[in-house]
């Protein structure tokens, strides 16, 4: 490419999604510079679960993204650079009542029709793992998934050779123009040959339009204790509800447990229609707290030691937004992941690197790619060029 | 609960039963209206009036026993309008208004306002050693001195800066106990007493506090600073640097103090009713500060809750504030810039163990977020409360502003899950 750029692509944000695709670029030779408003994973990114899962997807395009990038993350864990952020460790998901068992039914049957990493190890009461409280009627294991948090990966991608960074500071702008972009920042401009928006739920402060709505979730960290006394997560099934059925009520709160490898647990989580990270309270709090400590009771003996919520980019869809921005030739959106986008960050991070490649996308995933595109919202009227 | 808001309460809640928290619910309560106040500790008394076990004789003095007396007797008075639960941890309150008590009082509770007057906590700078067992805070000593009127076990040595290693070497002459050694990093004593232009109240208490412990043979060391704490096979060997050289003292109990800051890591700074700090947990002042500061701002308070013209401020503060500044400059020492010179092994957060190592190996600078997310300081059970100060320092480059890495966010101390989720737990039912 070109002396008259700075770099060949700048990649406006710096979570787990924009980080990912900076690493693919950069092993793939090309002059990649991330710049992110704040640093590296200052939203979303730092302040989330990280469940690898493909249990929670819904059925379709998402679930066969998800098990795409599951069985990659792997791939990336065994010998790149995720080595020390990717941990495989089964998944327990538990329910009580009919809607969340029969929740349980939907996934066992969703998980034998993608045939992908993830099994059903075990199925049956309660009894199958020691350690469980009360207000369980099933209890599933699955083996396959893992967990990486966020702030982890993000430090993994970037710590490769060949990757410009560049924090504080803010894209204010941007313009396409005689075959460049030409990218404002406070103190600076730079130029180059593309420019890929990764801006979580902050993307339509710079594509107006855009239908991303924030959606708040509360977490919780607990101190340290005995390391493994629970070998996975343990998810309530009215997560999977949650997660696949859009404005369903929920039968019973969606509470997760995470063991840390740390030895804390990280409990969530919310659904807020709202972007304020300093919104966590304690009615919340007890109530995610009384579900999780009735199904673990070994939480009774720990204390809360740190409390906070992280903002996901919501589309009115609920499919991410991953394509060429129309209208804005050389601009890249990268943005709407949700509660998906650590999962997915490792398929999306080297399919759009292919993208702005020039190559075209792995043949098995052709449609479900083609499926985020951000033409569907043309009508709506989505900008380029803010 | 279950989603629902909980109602609004009519009672101000005060956080800390020492002389500040005790002195604003005085005149709040006096104003008509109702106050509780928590306190962690087992009775009332805060730092300085920390109240003996059940059948200990107090060690105060004369002085210190009428100004806690004439306090009760006011609480008494209003005993109709005061509330005080011991044993009781303040969790934080939220962006609802929701104030959050655990142990003997818990509650979720939404007060009128909020008063935090949890005092002051004792800085420590990091040296090698100092996370062993047995070396805890000089004030740590001192509480148990007030608690048992027993000293510890064995030799103890005092050490680090400030007017507190004199008071707590002095008490513990008095109990029978004569430290082996106070290592002060100032030069408090070369100053012409002319020159200090301290309250006299001061000079006699300092005066009184030297006399006794220099009666007693025992070595205060000026200029000096502990270089590191090692274990023996009997007890603690403490190495320290003097301008006249290096020499090293046996112990079984060490105490460490490098000043007083306020104690309001993980307080909220507003919220939706009015949230006030009083006495030391607003500014570290001392005793007399203290309840002035109460006080006034308990009438602030209580004016404002009433529609009232708010009273005049008191005097007696800046008077407190000018005698703790020329304090400061008696006791200046150079402790700060050792501070990059310890070896790289040296602990700076206990609650992580994260070392001097751990910290260089985040390069430069690397702001608040790098240290939190990827340095883990600040990140344990004390979420910065001890490590923060010095992890900013040595992290940011000289001339620019120390990162914030203590949360301000709750909870301010760990909360127990089971006092959360208990269905018993009194007051947390909807
Ligand atoms: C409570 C919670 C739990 C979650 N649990 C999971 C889970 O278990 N599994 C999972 O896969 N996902 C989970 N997620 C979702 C996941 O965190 C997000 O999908 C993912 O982090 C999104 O990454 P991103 O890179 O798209 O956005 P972000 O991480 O939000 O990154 C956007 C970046 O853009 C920067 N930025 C914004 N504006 C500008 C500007 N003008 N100029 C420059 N930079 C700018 C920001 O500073 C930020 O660093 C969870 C999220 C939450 C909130």
């Amino acid at each position: 490419m070109s002396d008259r750029l700075d770099h060949d692509v700048i990649i406006a944000g710096a979570g787990v999604v924009g980080a990912a695709i900076a690493w693919h670029l950069a092993r793939a030779g090309v002059r990649v510079a991330i710049i992110d408003a704040t640093g590296p994973a200052a939203a979303a990114s730092g302040a989330s679960d990280g469940a690898v899962s493909v249990a929670s997807k819904k059925p379709g395009v998402m679930a066969r993204l998800a098990s795409a990038s599951l069985i990659y993350t792997h791939d990336l864990a065994a010998q790149g650079p995720l080595q020390a952020a990717f941990a495989a460790r089964p998944a327990h998901i538990f329910g009580s009542g009919a809607a969340e068992l029969a929740a349980m039914d939907t996934l066992a049957a969703k998980l034998n029709h993608l045939s992908g990493r993830v099994r059903v190890v075990a199925d049956g009461g309660p009894d199958l793992l020691s350690g469980l409280g009360t207000g369980v009627d099933r209890l599933m294991t699955l083996e396959g998934e893992g967990h990486m948090p966020g702030h982890k990966a993000v430090r993994a991608y970037l710590a490769a050779p060949g990757i410009t960074c560049i924090w504080p500071a803010p894209l204010l702008g941007y313009e396409v123009a005689d075959g460049f972009v030409t990218v404002r920042l406070a103190d600076r401009t730079l130029r180059a040959g593309q420019l890929v928006l990764a801006l979580g739920v902050s993307s339509p402060d710079l594509i107006p339009g855009l239908p991303i709505v924030p959606r708040a979730g509360q977490l919780i960290v607990t101190d340290r204790g005995p390391v493994g006394a629970l070998s996975g997560s343990l998810t309530a099934a009215a997560y999977l509800v949650a997660k696949t059925q859009d404005g369903a009520a929920l039968p019973l709160l969606p509470v997760v447990i995470d063991p840390l490898t740390s030895g804390q647990y990280l409990i969530g989580s919310t659904r807020e229609d709202h972007g304020d990270p300093t919104r966590v309270d304690f009615a919340t709090l007890r109530r995610l707290l009384t579900r999780a400590a009735t199904v673990w009771p070994a939480l009774r003996d720990r204390r809360v030691i740190r409390t906070f919520a992280g903002v996901r980019a919501a589309v009115s869809d609920s499919l991410p937004i991953v394509g060429p921005l129309p209208g804005a030739d050389r601009v890249t959106i990268v943005t709407g992941f949700e509660g998906d986008g650590i999962c997915l960050s490792a398929l999306i991070g080297r399919e759009v690197a292919r993208m702005l490649c020039g190559l075209s996308p792995d043949a098995a995933l052709a449609a479900d790619l083609a499926a985020l595109s951000p033409v569907r919202f043309s009508k709506n009227r989505i900008e380029g060029a803010a | 609960m279950r989603g629902d808001r909980l109602m609004r309460d009519s009672r101000v809640l005060v956080i800390g039963a020492g002389l500040a928290g005790l002195a604003a619910a005085v005149e709040i309560a006096g104003a008509g209206l109702p106050v509780l106040v928590v306190d962690q500790a087992q009775a009332p008394g805060g730092a300085v009036h920390r109240q003996p076990l059940p059948g200990v004789r107090s060690i105060a003095s004369g002085m210190q026993r009428r100004r806690w007396t004439r306090l009760m007797a006011q609480i008494n008075a209003q005993a109709e309008r005061i509330e005080i639960r011991c044993n009781t941890r303040f969790g934080g309150m939220d962006y609802t208004g929701d104030a959050l008590l655990t142990g003997d009082g818990r509650a979720l509770m939404q007060p009128r306002a909020l008063v935090l007057a949890t005092g002051a906590r004792e800085r420590v700078q990091p040296r090698p050693g100092w996370t062993l067992p047995c070396v805890t805070t000089a004030g740590a000593i001192q509480a148990e001195l007030k608690t048992t009127a027993h000293p510890p076990y064995g030799r103890v040595l005092l050490a680090g800066s400030g007017p507190l290693l004199l008071a707590v070497a002095a008490e513990l002459v008095r109990l029978g106990r004569a430290p082996v050694a106070v290592i002060e990093a100032g030069h408090p004593f070369s100053h012409p007493l002319s020159a200090l232009r301290l309250p006299a109240s001061y000079l006699i208490e300092a005066a009184g506090y030297l006399l006794r412990v220099k009666a007693a043979g025992v070595p205060v060391l000026t200029g000096a600073h502990v270089l590191a704490i090692t274990p023996s096979a009997d007890g603690l060997v403490v190495r320290v640097n003097t301008p006249r050289g290096d020499r090293s003292f046996g112990a079984d109990r060490i105490g460490l103090h490098d000043g007083i800051a306020p104690n309001d890591a993980g307080l909220p700074v507003d919220g939706p009713v009015p949230v006030l700090r009083l006495g030391d947990c607003r500014e570290a002042l001392g005793a007399r500060a203290a309840l002035a500061d109460g006080r006034a701002g308990g009438g602030r308070l209580a004016a404002q809750l009433l529609g009232r013209a708010a009273p005049d401020p008191s005097a007696d503060l800046d008077l407190q504030r000018q005698a703790q500044r020329r304090l400061g400059a008696i006791y200046a020492h150079d402790g700060l810039t050792r501070l990059s010179d310890l070896p790289s092994d040296t602990v700076l957060c206990r609650c992580e163990n994260r070392t001097l190592a751990d910290l260089r190996a985040l390069g430069s600078n690397p702001g608040a977020r790098g240290l939190r997310l990827d340095g883990r300081f600040g990140m344990g059970p004390c979420q910065g409360r001890f490590c923060a100060e010095w992890v900013g320092r040595l992290s940011t480059p000289a001339g620019l502003p120390l990162p914030h890495i203590g949360s301000n966010r709750w909870p301010s101390r760990p909360i127990p899950i089971s006092d959360l989720v208990d269905p018993s737990a009194e007051g947390l039912e909807p």
